[in-house]
């Protein structure tokens, strides 16, 4: 587990989006157990009392749920788990189209280069992955 | 919490302090960063009545310091405060003779932890073993705040890393953490409360996430803006 | 063990090894001095009565008999003393000062202890007395054994033989070692007021820095001058008021109030003066 974080946006809301990653490619399964506030604080390297916050925002969001005194798990909510991959879709096309935007391109000519260049690096990219 | 008050301080004519205010919350870890000049390491002294004040008064607890304060909060200074011909279990013998909150397994947890070796004499440690015993001595003992200056400066990079992981960990969880740099570097992260110390005033107190999250702001860009208006 | 018995301890654990120095270098010092001196008054006795065909009767009668007086006088024997009470001396100021000087700076630790910082300056005080007290100790036990040896050495027509009682008295060793429990009080209180004087004089100089050096020599003089003030005021007004007795009362007196006003300085400023 490393994340970089950068040093502007509130890092528990980093912490969110990770996990939301996480979620959506599937690394972080429904119903797995996550670690708790202060392994995570530990392996991130970050304030205990910020892990803290992100908990709680995700677990207000739905993202995790805690049953009693277990160790809280990712959520098993279908709606939720699509959500979350629309969301971190819909963010990546947003900046994707603000910066060709801004320089301008004809729509089909990115489509195409966007085709070209995403099949011909997604096994590279796969082999990285592991 | 811990109230500073308006305290001075002057090292013969020179005003080192001048009535300097902030406070630090339990649970909480508060840095106080000073770019230049003296300060930093009077505020800690004189928190542990170490030194004596020309003015203002400090409230561990709503209350002065007293000797029993001693078992509830801790200073680990920059420099090693054992005899230096002790080896690393005498010196924790010497503390458990003393300190009713001496906690002899997190102690041994510590050890464990920074991979430190009991036999060994404090003066045949390297500087960053070094720092790590007295980080040792001072975090094995229950207290509630623990005040600690310059924790990272002068150190290799590895033990500032397992220095900076203590930090995280329940062995600081819940206490109150005071510490000192000059630099705030890779802890960023790390601290709640951010004390802008200059020439013996407090320019600014904040809370780290809380000025990201408001102003979207990292704690250097809000240093460089009071330093630097 | 209270905290109090446990730093003492440590101050005497911290000195033991010098200490134990101290008194090895006296222990051997002071045996080898006899052996020599005693093989130095035979050798020239038997240089003498052979030169000048003297008997022994007429060169004891000419040149005196040795007595272990004649030992206790020579620098074999003061020599250790005068090196053991130098250190001590010393070690007065170092107690104090090698907390503050030096790489790891244990006053820190001292001052943080839960505990009240009188303790840490009575546990001070308390192992510089016991330390003063074994080397007597010591130089009592080492007596009887030089005495013997000296014995050894010289054939008894050439000796004087005395008893340890009349050896310690016939000396400047009766100033160490008092013959009378009163005078044991008296002489050691009066040194212990002396080290808490100086221990103040210290804890000013610690607080002030520059202008404590003058403070705590100051603290000193007024301490003399007081202690001193019944022989003064006697020698000026060239009058003696009081009978000998009344007049130790009074030097009594005014050592328990100048003991109680240095423990209350050094209380005052090790809690709101003292600097790391």
């Amino acid at each position: 587990m490393n994340v970089n974080f950068n040093k502007r946006d509130p890092v528990y809301v980093q912490v969110i989006r990770y996990f939301k990653e996480q979620i959506a490619t599937g690394v972080f399964e429904p119903g797995q157990e996550i670690l708790s506030r202060r392994e995570l604080a530990g392996r991130l390297k970050i304030n205990p009392n910020t892990a803290q916050r992100a908990y709680k925002e995700m677990e207000e969001a739905g993202l995790i749920y805690t049953e009693r005194n277990l160790p809280s798990k990712i959520t098993k909510d279908e709606h939720v788990l699509k959500s979350v991959r629309q969301e971190l879709i819909m963010e990546a096309v947003d900046d994707f189209v603000h910066s060709v935007r801004s320089i301008d391109v004809p729509v089909d000519e990115v489509l195409d280069l966007v085709k070209e260049k995403y099949e011909s690096t997604s096994d590279g990219e796969e082999v990285q992955n592991d | 919490m811990i109230e500073v008050n308006g305290i001075k301080k002057k090292f013969g004519r020179k005003k080192v302090l001048k009535g300097v205010s902030f406070t630090a919350e339990k649970g909480e870890i508060t840095c106080i960063i000073g770019i230049n000049g003296v300060g930093k390491t009077t505020i800690l002294n004189a928190i542990m009545n170490l030194t004596p004040l020309n003015g203002g008064e400090i409230l561990i607890g709503g209350e002065k310091i007293n000797k029993h304060s001693y078992e509830k909060i801790t200073f680990i200074p920059d420099a090693i405060i054992m005899q230096p011909n002790m080896t690393i279990a005498e010196s924790m013998q010497f503390m458990a003779d003393f300190y009713d909150s001496w906690n002899q397994e997190r102690a041994i947890e510590l050890l464990d932890f920074f991979k430190l070796k009991e036999h060994e004499k404090i003066n045949s440690l390297s500087k960053g073993n070094r720092a790590k015993v007295n980080l040792l001595l001072g975090l094995a003992l229950d207290v509630d705040y623990l005040l600690m200056d310059e924790p990272f400066s002068g150190i290799d990079i590895f033990s500032r890393e397992q220095i900076a992981e203590v930090f995280t960990s329940h062995l600081v969880e819940d206490r109150g953490v005071i510490i000192t740099t000059h630099e705030i570097g890779d802890i960023e992260h790390l601290i709640d409360e951010v004390v802008l110390l200059d020439e013996g005033e407090v320019l600014k107190q904040f809370n780290s996430e809380e000025v990201r999250e408001t102003e979207g702001k990292s704690v250097v860009d809000v240093m460089r803006e009071v330093y630097q208006p | 063990m209270n905290r109090f018995a446990k730093l003492l301890n440590f101050e005497l654990s911290r000195f033991m090894k010098l200490y134990l120095v101290l008194v090895a270098m006296t222990i051997i010092v002071q045996i080898a001095g006899v052996i020599v001196k005693t093989n130095e008054y035979m050798g020239r006795a038997n240089q003498t009565i052979q030169e000048d065909g003297l008997s022994i009767a007429q060169f004891v009668e000419q040149y005196g008999a040795m007595s272990f007086l004649d030992f206790t006088r020579s620098l074999w024997f003061m020599g250790p003393i005068a090196i053991c009470a130098a250190a001590l001396i010393f070690y007065i100021f170092m107690i104090w000062y090698r907390d503050w000087f030096g790489k790891n700076t244990f006053i820190y630790r001292l001052l943080m202890l839960p505990t009240a910082r009188l303790n840490v300056y009575f546990a001070k005080a308390t192992s510089i007395v016991l330390m003063v007290l074994g080397l007597i100790s010591v130089q009592l036990i080492i007596l009887p054994l030089e005495n013997t040896i000296f014995k050894s050495m010289l054939p008894v027509n050439f000796r004087v033989d005395m008893t340890i009682d009349r050896i310690i008295d016939w000396n400047y060793l009766s100033m160490l070692i008092p013959q009378t429990f009163i005078e044991f009080v008296l002489y050691y209180g009066a040194g212990f007021m002396a080290v808490l004087i100086l221990f103040t004089a210290v804890l000013f100089e610690r607080s002030f820095k520059w202008k404590g050096i003058l403070l705590g020599i100051g603290y000193i003089a007024i301490s003399g001058i007081v202690m001193l003030s019944p022989v003064l005021s006697m020698v000026f007004l060239n009058h003696y008021y009081l009978y000998p007795l009344e007049s130790l009362g009074l030097q009594i007196v005014l050592g328990i109030i100048v003991t109680a006003m240095s423990i209350w300085l050094s209380n005052y400023l090790l809690n709101k003066k003292v600097t790391v």
